[in-house]
């Protein structure tokens, strides 16, 4: 009933910090999930693709397009990293639908991790290729010179800023609507253990919204993947061009 | 018992942020509303609807400000 | 073509127009029903995220991009006062540039919104 337990992490074996918990299970799954559709419907390569290749082909054409519009072809050099956090999100997302499963997006710490994986880059790659240059990036041309602390101060807030808008925007979505689904999941039993047969009658209406907001649920788990992709392109591509 | 005056301090300074919601909903309407009046005008006042949320939501912000302060720095 | 109607027939002009109105419309009728079909039809085979659905991503973007703002703001205040032990001040002065820097971030992923060919 308590609709938080389902996030609980729980060591399947080991133990302390280095212990194999569900939600470790659970990436692992998901990366293994990938490798093999990738592998399995690649493997062929006919020329007239069949379903699956379709499919493996489907998602690179649409990774490929979202890094060239917002990243330009510069940006295709990043491609493995951004398909690698598409897929990886994606799949992970839609693994937490299927029910008494475990969704790895719903923890704070592993979309942080991956939100400082793209920042990382960014910082790493933009000093390589620009040198000092990329700490234009802080200041824009053409301002006073008394007001430029001012500007600066907001500048480098606007850019911390950038992996915790990146973490919670997936970690909030993923969390509160598994939250959601499992309260108004939660209605229907209630209802029919309160009520018997009158409670049957009325949990059909709990029951209509948990299935719509299965539905919604679905949108929102490919939605936070696309999100979470054409923002790690928008950042890659303030490392490749600074100085807007 | 001083502890318990802050919080509830707090959470009274929360409610401004009910108003600046308030206030930002009605920007966002306004817009929605003349835009659908008028689509062709309505790219150009973006700049003047960003404004509006700024300076509204900037009073909200004040109210965070004062919970905060009650919270953390008093 | 209406005008020649309403010029050339001034004694029973119902008639006839009223039976070409009504062929017009059967017409008119037919040709919208086509055009629907052939849109939806575009609209279902398109391999790109609907506009609604577009709209959706950009709205959750945006609401999250200034509460981000806010909350470094606001975290950056908070270690500076615990650091420095400046009271109320780095509290303060750090939230409202973290504001500002909100509707910054606001600003920058709604001009991102429009692509510069799109429009002039």
């Amino acid at each position: 009933m308590d609709p938080i337990h389902q996030f609980a992490i729980t060591p399947l074996f080991g133990e302390g910090t280095f212990a194999f918990t569900n939600s470790s299970l659970f990436m692992v799954l998901t990366v293994l999930t990938i490798t093999l559709f990738l592998i399995l419907a690649t493997g062929r390569g006919a020329l007239v693709p069949g379903r699956w290749q379709s499919l493996a082909e489907l998602s690179y054409e649409f990774v490929a397009n979202t890094v060239r519009q917002s990243a330009g072809n510069d940006g295709m050099r990043f491609f493995p990293l951004v398909f690698s956090l598409f897929m990886f999100v994606l799949v992970a997302n839609l693994f937490g639908m299927i029910p008494y499963s475990f969704t790895v997006t719903s923890h704070i710490i592993v979309t942080f991790a991956l939100a400082m994986l793209v920042i990382t880059t960014v910082i790493l790659y933009g000093f390589w290729k620009n040198g000092l240059h990329f700490l234009h990036l802080f200041v824009p041309s053409g301002i006073p010179v008394f007001l430029l602390p001012l500007v600066v101060a907001i500048e480098v807030i606007s850019f911390l800023s950038r992996p915790i808008s990146l973490s919670v925007r997936l970690f909030a979505n993923m969390l509160a609507g598994h939250i959601t689904l499992k309260v108004f999941a939660g209605f229907v039993v209630q209802l029919v253990a309160a009520l018997g047969a009158l409670g049957g009658v009325l949990a059909i209406l709990p029951l209509g919204m948990a299935v719509a907001l299965q539905g919604l649920e679905f949108l929102v788990a490919f939605l936070q993947a696309y999100v979470f992709t054409i923002l790690t392109c928008i950042y890659l591509n303030d490392a490749i061009h600074p100085g807007h | 018992m001083e502890a318990l005056g802050q919080y509830i301090g707090a959470g009274l300074a929360t409610l401004g942020m009910g108003g600046a919601a308030i206030g930002v909903g009605n920007i966002f309407a306004q817009y929605l509303a003349g835009a659908l009046r008028n689509p062709s005008a309505a790219d150009g006042q973006f700049a003047r609807l960003i404004f509006g949320f700024a300076v509204t939501e900037a009073l909200g912000i004040f109210s965070l400000l004062v919970a905060l302060l009650l919270l953390f720095a008093v | 073509m209406s005008d020649k109607d309403t010029q050339g027939r001034g004694g029973t002009p119902q008639d006839p127009s009223g039976g070409d109105f009504s062929e017009r419309l059967r017409r008119l009728d037919t040709a919208l029903k086509k055009a629907q079909a052939d849109r939806t039809d575009g609209d279902e085979h398109s391999p790109r995220p609907s506009k609604s659905v577009e709209g959706m991503a950009q709205a959750l973007r945006l609401a999250s991009e200034f509460a981000a703002g806010v909350i470094v703001g606001g975290g950056i205040g908070w270690v500076f006062d615990w650091a420095f032990g400046l009271s109320p001040w780095g509290l303060i002065v750090f939230l409202l540039l973290g504001f500002v820097a909100g509707v910054l971030n606001i600003l920058r992923s709604s001009g991102l919104m429009k692509k510069p060919g799109e429009r002039e």
